[in-house]
């Protein structure tokens, strides 16, 4: 069954042509890895998903809810497709514990003893039990995101976006982070689409690789075909410049 | 304790701004303490500035569209110029009732001659002539009111209109104690309201009134006059020779028939006055 | 100036309660008010938007006195409203426009990415006002909300045109009792700084404490 399916999907930003013809199919409980030169249109692909961004052609179908129908409800869809962004946007004023709590509180009204039991062993799992009082200002990048990741959770999300999750952090806070991802990646009920330029994380985690250049798919294939025989020219000289 | 000290402060402060810009009273009444100023000034530069009305119909009004000031007080300012030095030029300043005293005290204007009751408290500041005007105290209802003299007002809920800076709202609180005074900035705001139903009557001097019934379909002059208001032209303090010459300018129009053809020019023709009677 | 004030004070004193009366009404109704259209501007509907945009542009583009004077010749043919009601009803639209513009200000100052974080973990567009945009923008209104503030209490005096009882209509009446048109004023301007100091410090105060 799919998860989130793209059909003729075109997307304009004024005269700008933003997403040409998008036909993508990603199953449940699938982790696909968006990869592409910057301006690719990689970011705006995955902000149609949840609807933080329109579309002005097509159908997308996330979650079996249909996107192009303007009735449909966005926060009914966003319940359970979280997202994590690469500046984390972590309510600067909230505790950290609140930034987790919040959302299940107002929108799924968790019982407020199991929203924060289920908030502190998220904590846990990121391993930032410590800061849960403290305010997003005094934490790292790292941590930010960390926590970022954590809020989504909280939600119980069916699918998971990653908007360049690791861009913004110092080299030294990129593992934390993507050692979380990959724990989430091994939930096998839980879909992932991931905008990244961590090859590693992609060769290792994803199920599938989609490349995209000037708004349009160029290639879809699994991870291992994709990265020793992409088929497409302007994939293989994006892919000698990352790696070397 | 406190408090006053804030005050204090505060009124420093604010004393210190005026004595630099200088125009505490104080000195103003050193600068026109000399005898006879403003007449000497008049003789010097044969010019005569008068304060007057610019928003009061037959008495002074700013004419719209020849941009001139028209009236009763007008054509006297004119009139009373030329008897007092052949060569002044008249110039005319449009004044308030809340800025005419100041105006003069300070020299702006050598004389106002605006529908201004002769009072004992406002002969203490300014020098008036003898009166020129007889005008009374009335009320302007609208056409549909009850109300026929100052006697139905004097009862609690009654609202009397009047404008500010004018004597009539102090004299209407002896004639109708019980009623409210709601005091209007001028009189087309207070003409205005008295439509709109914010007063039961508009009170002021009767010559003004009749100016407002005659533009107005809406409204009448009722209950004849309460007080009388003999008008005078004020001069600042210590002018004896400017009153001498005003009084008997006025006293040469009355004799010579100016005064007589000016009455019946600007009143003859407004229903219910009779110009005979404020000639006096 | 003591000796005025002591002949006058129950004038005075009556003025100052007026005065104190309609700036507090004003100064709730306005923010209410205020809050209600900044939102009506960003709320995501194109024709709250335009309501919004309508309203603040007309109304802070218009004199105070006009607006006041429009109740209070106008409207007052069909409500019966005084002097009082009048000024305090047109001082409360009058700032509510300025306040909505600040407010709006303030929500567009808060990173996008806030609202962005709240909507895509759920919440709703007032929800995520309400708890996340809101609160933040509060805190860096308040410095230019109390100076609409303070102007609210010196635009106050818009009463005393339409004969609303106020300390400016208390000093005009005074003053043109006493001929004095200089003291009268100098108490006036003390009563206002009464309003007006305290109520800059107490902003100031909010502004320091909620800066940590």
């Amino acid at each position: 069954m799919s998860m989130i399916e793209f059909k003729d999907v075109e997307k304009y930003y004024g005269d700008f042509h933003a997403l040409h013809d998008i036909n993508l199919e990603v199953e449940a409980g699938e982790t696909v890895v968006l990869l592409g030169p910057s301006g690719s249109g990689k970011s705006t692909l995955i902000r149609t998903i949840n609807g933080l961004e329109s579309i002005e052609g097509g159908q997308l179908i996330v979650n079996n809810q249909d996107l192009a129908n303007p009735k449909t409800d966005l926060n009914r869809l966003r319940k359970d497709v979280g997202m994590v962004f690469q500046h984390f946007n972590l309510y600067d004023n909230k505790t950290i514990l609140e930034n987790i709590m919040i959302a299940p509180r107002l929108v799924l009204k968790r019982d407020e003893a199991e929203n924060k039991e289920t908030a502190m062993g998220l904590l846990e799992r990121v391993g930032l039990t410590d800061q849960a009082n403290k305010y997003p200002s005094q934490l790292s990048g790292g941590q930010k995101q960390r926590v970022a990741i954590a809020r989504s959770l909280a939600m119980k999300p069916k699918a998971l976006l990653f908007d360049e999750p690791t861009s913004a952090l110092d080299p030294e806070m990129v593992n934390g982070v993507l050692k979380i991802m990959r724990e989430i990646a091994q939930d096998s009920s839980m879909t992932m689409l991931v905008v990244t330029h961590e090859m590693g994380f992609a060769k290792q985690v994803a199920d599938r690789v989609i490349f995209m250049a000037d708004g349009k798919i160029l290639e879809d294939a699994p991870t291992a075909k994709f990265f020793e025989h992409p088929e497409e020219e302007r994939a293989r000289q994006f892919l000698s410049q990352i790696v070397h | 304790m406190q408090m006053k000290q804030v005050a204090g402060a505060a009124f420093s402060f604010f004393a210190a701004g005026l004595l630099m810009s200088g125009v505490t009273q104080t000195t103003v009444h050193a600068a026109s303490s000399d005898k006879n100023e403003t007449y000497e000034r008049i003789q010097k530069t044969h010019k005569m500035n008068w304060g007057v009305k610019g928003d009061t119909k037959l008495m002074g009004l700013m004419n719209i569209e020849s941009g001139k000031l028209e009236g009763f007080d007008i054509d006297m300012a004119k009139e009373i110029t030329k008897r007092v030095d052949p060569k002044a030029k008249v110039e005319l300043t449009q004044i308030t009732s809340g800025t005419r005293v100041p105006m003069l005290l300070n020299g702006n204007i050598d004389s106002i001659i605006a529908t201004m009751t002769i009072t004992p408290e406002r002969e203490k500041v300014v020098d008036f002539s003898e009166p020129y005007f007889n005008a009374g105290q009335s009320l302007l209802v609208k056409n549909s009111s009850d109300v026929k003299n100052i006697k139905d007002l004097d009862r609690k809920g009654a609202r009397i209109l009047g404008v500010q800076g004018s004597n009539s709202i102090e004299n209407v609180k002896k004639f109708a104690p019980k009623a409210r005074i709601v005091a209007l900035p001028d009189y087309a705001t207070a003409l205005t309201a008295l439509q709109s139903g914010q007063g039961d009557a508009l009170t002021t001097d009767n010559g003004i009134l009749y100016g407002m019934a005659v533009d107005n379909k809406g409204v009448k002059v009722v209950g004849g006059t309460f007080t009388t208001e003999p008008y005078g032209i004020a001069v600042d303090k210590d002018n004896p020779k400017l009153v001498k010459a005003i009084n008997d300018a006025v006293d040469d129009m009355k004799s010579d028939g100016t005064y007589d053809k000016l009455a019946k020019k600007w009143f003859n023709d407004v229903p219910g006055m009779d110009w005979k009677e404020v000639a006096k | 100036m003591w000796s005025l004030f002591t002949s006058h004070a129950s004038e005075f004193l009556t003025g100052f309660g007026w005065t104190i009366l309609s700036s507090v009404i004003a100064l709730i109704g306005s923010t209410i008010l205020g809050l209600g259209f900044a939102l009506l501007q960003i709320v995501p509907n194109r024709w709250a938007n335009l309501v919004g945009k309508i309203y603040i542009e007309i109304v802070r583009n218009i004199p105070l006195l006009v607006i006041t004077m429009f109740f209070y010749v106008v409207v007052a043919n069909i409500f019966k409203l005084n002097g009082f009601i009048s000024g305090t009803i047109g001082l409360t639209l009058y700032t509510s426009a300025f306040i909505a513009e600040t407010i709006r200000a303030g929500i567009n100052a808060v990173d996008s990415g806030q609202y962005e974080g709240g909507r895509a973990n759920g919440m709703s567009w007032w929800e995520t006002m309400r708890y996340i945009v809101l609160p933040q923008a509060i805190h860096l209104v308040i410095p230019p909300l109390g100076n609409q503030f303070v102007n609210l209490i010196k635009n106050s005096s818009v009463l005393a045109f339409v004969a609303g009882l106020d300390l400016m209509y208390q000093a005009n009446m005074i003053s043109q009792l006493t001929f004095d048109t200089f003291n009268p004023y100098i108490i006036v301007a003390i009563f206002y700084l009464m309003l007006t100091m305290p109520l800059s410090y107490y902003m100031r105060y909010l502004e320091e404490k909620n800066a940590h």
